[in-house]
């Protein structure tokens, strides 16, 4: 059976704009990830998993290596490939059901089953009394929430997050991931996750890919046993075996970064 | 990136510019008086440059231009800290400023030659009310918008009102006044050259309509160029600056 | 502060101000032109309003500005949107829009002169470029600042590249083409003001500029009035109003 997104051999570089020089992002990632998994990437700061997931959307051309969406190439990016931004990147002039219906509107979505759509969305998410609101009169927490019921309701084969939950607060952090749980338990969708709180990775993925500092490459992947139904914060907190997975993913990711510490 | 690179990449459009106006001058499009080419009007800008006219003119602008600044800022900047300390009369003189503010500039020549005559004094005049209005609103609005907070830490450090002022009011009002600086300058530099076109006969306004009556469109071209190199200038090397010294210095407000 | 005091301290400096000026026009050692008193002007504006004379000074004046403005929206501003869309075109023109943006259109009116002599097209043609080149820099501007990242949202979207245009670039440089349009008009009002006083056979700014050789100064403080004023509502009842629709409604901040 195919891989759902396949990646052999992504090797990315670039040149950096302010020192002239070549940069190696990604240096040889392979990577398989199955139909319903949610694969959290985790690692050190400037291991390259924003670009991967940059070149996962489309929204980067790698130097060499394959993307495979369903054994297709993938090529820019589209529909089939939701992203949710780390920053705030919900349009500020439109409502929170005029942006949650954003990609029902470019699909051709008739208004009326546009409107169905996005209240059943609006509700997953939680945010039933607001869908007239800006985005200004939102917190950073609702924000992130309509952002994902937009991404969401275009309904796209694969999500790709990229730290989403990374500029909010940590209790409103904690709701979102419980939130994010209960949906990917509804929804099954195909998730890659990026974040560097390893804490995050091992709670919401089935497994974690934890990549080596820069450049990057799949140092290891990691499961997750726990089910998806059972988990909470609770739990996370006194359960043995998703505190040994933490504390064997956190090794992991503390190994690549004290490896490039400067003595 | 490398200074020169910059500037010759900030240059380029430029000298697009006049090779296309070269192109379109030399087709003989138009008659060679309607749209002389630019080699025409450099010829004309540098005898002006020679035998000194240019000069002359360029200095009586630029004089009219620091005097109106010298006279009105410091009473503009004095008389918007005095009003913007009372809320009774800041409130009921801000409309006021603000109609002054719309009806800044070449409106008042006619009342100015009535009572100055034509000559520098009108045009002085011009640029001082227009200066003037819109640095004494803009600095009224800066010192209402100071936050309370920062006049309350200096009062219960024991600061007297010339404290709050000077180190208060002053520095806290200054986006809004060098942004006013900026903008009337703007408008003042264009009020006077329509000026200096009505009522007077030395300055860039005086030549460029003078050469017109005498159908002397190279000089005109080579004046227009001057008007907007002038400007430029200004706005680069004095008005940017000064903003840059005071207010990002300060951290208040981020350049655009 | 209450209304009420709001309104007694305006009709308390409302009458202090008329009453020395009156006093001043009185007493002034200066030939009776130099300062009519307050009633001269509105005696002034009586007659003028009667005569039908300042209706249409008005009209003229505010035909021409409102042209340039619906000149200035139906074409400066595509026209920037455009230009903005592709870096390399925006760094291009930048340098240049923003050196003729800085030359007013008046200072282009003795080449005007030259090219069409005294008359309509001149004035035209000087307050339309005066109100037109503001807003095409800040169209420009305003699509080059639209954050990269909303343009990213809608390419995962699917959204092509008209959707893009409208759904991001349109909205987002609302706040700069609102900014652009507010100084061209302010201006542009101006530069009208002085070439209808340069060329001119009709609207205030001749009205004006020729009573001052008749020594009509009530007629010019009166003019004088009614140019402010008519900014002023401009800019209230138009311009502002467009800002706070958009911009304050999106909780848009504009620089």
């Amino acid at each position: 059976m195919t891989a759902k997104i396949a990646v052999r051999g992504l090797h990315h570089e670039y040149v950096n704009p302010f020192t002239r020089e070549r940069v190696t992002a990604l240096d040889g990632v392979d990577l398989e990830v199955p139909e319903g998994e949610f694969l959290s990437v985790v690692g050190p700061s400037g291991c390259g998993k924003s670009t991967l997931l940059g070149i996962l959307a489309g929204l980067i051309q790698a130097t060499r290596g394959e993307v495979l969406l369903d054994g297709r190439p993938v090529v820019g990016p589209g529909p089939d490939r939701g992203v949710v931004f780390q920053e705030f990147a919900i349009l500020p002039w439109r409502t929170v059901e005029r942006n949650i219906a954003h990609g029902l509107e470019i699909q051709g979505v008739p208004k009326a089953e546009r409107a169905t759509t996005v209240k059943r969305f609006v509700e997953l998410v939680g945010l039933k009394g607001f869908e007239r609101k800006y985005p200004h009169e939102l917190s950073g927490g609702m924000k992130q929430r309509v952002a994902v019921a937009r991404t969401l309701a275009a309904n796209p084969q694969v999500m790709l997050m990229d730290e989403p939950f990374a500029a909010v607060d940590a209790q409103t952090r904690i709701t979102l991931q419980e939130e994010l749980n209960a949906i990917v338990q509804a929804t099954r969708k195909t998730i890659l996750f990026v974040t560097h709180n390893v804490e995050e990775a091992v709670f919401l993925g089935d497994r974690c890919c934890v990549l080596s500092r820069h450049p990057g490459r799949v140092k290891a992947l990691v499961p997750v046993s726990i089910p998806r139904a059972q988990r909470t914060w609770k739990l996370f907190t006194s359960d043995h075996a998703f505190d040994a997975t933490k504390e064997r993913v956190l090794k992991l990711v503390r190994e690549e970064v004290s490896g490039g510490e400067q003595v | 990136m490398r200074p020169w690179l910059s500037t010759a990449r900030g240059a380029l459009p430029f000298v697009v510019l006049v090779a296309a106006w070269a192109a379109v001058s030399g087709a003989g499009v138009m008659p060679a008086m309607f749209l002389p080419g630019p080699g025409d009007v450099a010829r004309t800008g540098w005898e002006m440059a020679k035998d000194g006219s240019l000069w002359v003119n360029i200095g009586a602008s630029l004089g009219r231009v620091l005097l109106g600044v010298v006279i009105s800022v410091p009473m503009a900047v004095a008389a918007g800290i005095v009003v913007g300390l009372n809320r009774r009369l800041a409130s009921v003189l801000e409309p006021v400023a603000s109609f002054f503010n719309a009806l800044s500039g070449i409106a008042w020549l006619p009342l100015a030659i009535t009572w100055f005559g034509l000559g520098w004094a009108s045009v002085t005049f011009i640029l001082w009310n227009t200066i003037f209005f819109l640095v004494f609103f803009n600095t009224l609005v800066g010192v209402r918008t100071v936050p309370r907070i920062f006049e309350q830490a200096v009062r219960t450090l024991g600061g007297a009102r010339r404290h709050v002022i000077l180190q208060v009011l002053l520095p806290g009002a200054m986006p809004s006044i060098v942004t006013g600086l900026r903008m009337s300058i703007g408008f003042g530099w264009r009020a006077l050259i329509a000026a200096e076109m009505i009522a007077t006969t030395t300055g860039l306004g005086f030549l460029i309509f003078n050469a017109q009556n005498f159908h002397q469109t190279d000089a005109i071209l080579a004046g227009i160029i001057t008007i907007g190199i002038l400007w430029l200038l200004t706005d680069r090397l004095v008005l940017q600056p000064l903003e840059r010294w005071t207010i990002e210095r300060w951290g208040l407000v981020s350049s655009s | 502060m209450s209304r009420r005091e709001t309104a007694v301290t305006w009709v308390v400096l409302l009458a202090a101000f008329l009453a020395a000026w009156s006093l001043a026009s009185a007493t002034l050692p200066v030939p009776p032109y130099f300062l009519p008193p307050p009633t001269a002007v509105a005696a002034a504006f009586v007659d003028l309003v009667a005569k039908g004379i300042l209706p249409v000074y008005v009209m003229e004046s505010l035909g021409r500005i409102l042209l340039a403005a619906a000149v200035a929206l139906v074409i400066a501003v595509p026209l920037g949107l455009l230009l903005g869309m592709s870096r390399g075109v925006a760094d291009f023109m930048y340098p240049i829009l923003n050196f003729f943006q800085s030359v007013s259109g008046i200072a282009w009116l003795p080449l005007m002169l030259v090219w069409f002599g005294f008359g309509e097209k001149t004035i035209l043609i000087a307050v339309n470029y005066t109100v037109i080149f503001p807003v095409l820099f800040n169209a420009l501007l305003g699509v080059r600042s639209v954050p990269r990242i909303y343009v990213n949202a809608l390419r995962t979207l699917g959204g092509s590249r008209w959707r893009i245009v409208r759904d991001v670039m349109i909205p987002g440089a609302l706040p700069n083409i609102a900014t652009g349009m507010r100084l061209g008009l302010a201006y542009g009002w101006r530069a009208l003001i002085a070439a209808e006083m340069l060329v001119g056979a009709n609207g205030l700014g001749f009205m004006i500029f020729s009573a001052q050789s008749f020594h009509l100064t009530a007629r010019i403080m009166l003019g004088m009035a009614v140019i402010g004023a008519l900014w002023l509502l401009l800019d209230y009842f138009v311009l502002r109003p467009v800002e706070a629709a958009t911009i304050a409604r999106w909780g848009l901040v504009q620089r």
